[in-house]
């Protein structure tokens, strides 16, 4: 019963990575503020790192696999055996280096947003696209006197 | 059974990750949107160990729970409160 069953379990996690992905990125283009855009970013990040996770897992019959960690050095069979139950550890050395990246793009975003914030006095931008059109207005002002 | 256990675990952790991810979007308070967000990554982190990737859970820990939130704390404090 349960080999019927787990399948339809695992497909229900994909499809929430997939509904995450898309709940994300209605808040990265729909949102006004700046901050809202950048959780809804992170957000939009680790939904991708989980679906690259996803992508290395496996059923192994009877039991959960086992995480890709060798334990048995003396055993030179020991690595074979391993590679019988574990799961995929390549996306997760990705993964891993991921997650670090985007906490750095995500501070680099951060002050980048306190700088707009010191300068126009406000984070949403459709009030920054109103300065903008503003000041570009007195512009042209000045060029046609 | 513990294999149908552990896959049941993570579709009622992903259906949850769907309904905090919502409520991060929608929400106009935006220190309560930082909070959903977080529960949201505790939410992952259940994930990820169930789908055998403990390194990427001690990694996603503390940054998804623990420095996420709290820049966009700092963030949130020193620029507006509210989402319009």
């Amino acid at each position: 019963m349960s080999e019927s069953i787990i399948p339809y379990l695992l497909t229900v996690v994909f499809v929430s990575f997939v509904i995450n992905l898309v709940i994300a990125l209605y808040g990265i283009f729909a949102r006004p503020t700046l901050v809202k855009k950048i959780i809804a970013l992170t957000i939009f990040s680790d939904s991708l790192n989980s679906l690259a996770i996803f992508v290395g897992y496996r059923v192994v019959s009877g039991r959960v696999p086992a995480p890709p960690v060798v334990v048995n050095y003396t055993n030179p069979q020991g690595p074979a055996q391993l590679a019988k139950v574990a799961v995929d550890p390549l996306p997760q050395a990705l993964v891993l280096t991921a997650i670090v990246i985007g906490l750095a793009v995500t501070l680099f975003m951060v002050k980048v947003t306190m700088q707009v914030y010191r300068v126009y006095g406000t984070t949403s931008v459709r009030k920054l696209e109103r300065i903008e059109h503003g000041n570009r207005g007195e512009e042209d002002e000045g060029v046609v006197e | 059974m513990i294999d149908l256990i552990a896959a049941l675990l993570m579709a009622v952790a992903a259906v949850t990750s769907i309904v905090f991810t919502y409520l991060a979007v929608v929400e106009k308070n935006l220190i309560q949107a930082v909070v959903f967000s977080a529960v949201q990554s505790t939410m992952y982190a259940l994930i990820y160990f169930l789908l055998m990737a403990p390194d990427i859970v001690l990694v996603y820990l503390p940054v998804g729970v623990g420095i996420y939130p709290a820049i966009i704390l700092l963030l949130i404090k020193k620029t507006d409160k509210v989402d319009e």
